[in-house]
């Protein structure tokens, strides 16, 4: 991914009715699945790549279709040091759930096929390749024994 | 008749242009236009362009809409629709172990073709060989 400060950013607002309450839960969950940020209870904000327009695009589409609206951009952050401190906010989010793993490994007997499931979804949602992303999959690697580790 | 859809076709329009040249329309041709691109070209067939009819409908890919609007029943189709869901859409029920490797596989088609159509051309075999595979095993729609 490029420097922070010339990252596109692809930003999400709308509004969905209240009921049924399962339409909005299930944007919400798309939202998180995603990765995406939610900024001041009002944006949410994603890296801008064709992958993460284009899922942006359709949950628009589907919120339109739930009778909600959504609007879309894209954009750049203008202020000295915001597109650092965001691209930061991702990397914390990530590395908490890398972090989580790694203390599971520690544990008698870890279920490696749940980390491996884990890891696998926290690695989607890796936008600016953490480190300790890495050293995660080093260490899955080696879990499982054999040739490879 | 013509179909357009947008460029640097992935996994769900692959699926969409084998299904329409096998099912729905032998002689179709293919357009693709840039992303964004307004407004369409007169006298041929969008899909897989968010706000057509042939798109993405209540969250689910473009391949399943196609199947509805042509009455196209064949659970194999089906079970391929659920693959290509999980492949181009975010869903939180994942059955199909298959969906990660064909997004990766489609994607990888587009990067060694020198066109979009090329593209296409070369999809077939992918998803000929999926519906195979399925057609081999117990019905699972």
């Amino acid at each position: 991914m490029e420097k922070p400060q010339e990252t596109p950013w692809v930003l999400l607002v709308y509004r969905i009715p209240r009921e049924p309450t399962s339409s909005r839960a299930a944007v919400w969950r798309k939202l998180k699945r995603l990765g995406a940020l939610l900024l001041h209870d009002a944006v949410w904000v994603l890296p801008a790549t064709p992958w993460t327009r284009e899922q942006f695009q359709w949950l628009a589409v589907e919120i339109g279709e739930l009778e909600g609206e959504a609007y879309l951009w894209e954009s750049h952050l203008l202020l000295n040091g915001q597109a650092e401190a965001l691209v930061q906010q991702f990397q914390a989010r990530v590395d908490a759930t890398y972090q989580e793993i790694l203390e599971e490994l520690e544990q008698d007997e870890p279920d490696l096929v749940a980390l491996s499931r884990k890891y696998q979804q926290v690695r989607a949602q890796d936008y600016f390749h953490s480190e300790l992303g890495i050293h995660v999959r080093e260490r899955l690697m080696s879990a499982r024994g054999g040739y490879g580790s | 008749m013509k179909w357009v859809t947008w460029e640097q076709v992935g996994v769900d329009r692959m699926a969409c242009a084998w299904l329409i040249t096998k099912y729905i329309d032998r002689e179709a041709e293919f357009l693709f236009v840039p992303a964004g691109q307004k407004p369409l070209p007169e006298g041929a067939e969008p899909f897989d362009i968010p706000g057509v009819r042939l798109s993405h409908h209540r969250g689910h890919c473009t391949f399943y809409t196609m199947l509805r609007e042509y009455d196209l029943r064949d659970p194999v189709l089906q079970r391929i629709a659920r693959v290509v869901d999980e492949a181009d859409t975010v869903q939180d029920v994942m059955l199909e172990p298959a969906a990660t490797g064909l997004d990766v596989i489609c994607q990888g088609i587009r990067l060694v073709s020198p066109s979009d159509l090329v593209a296409l051309e070369r999809g077939r075999l992918v998803y000929d060989a999926l519906y195979a595979q399925f057609a081999s095993e117990p019905t699972q729609a």
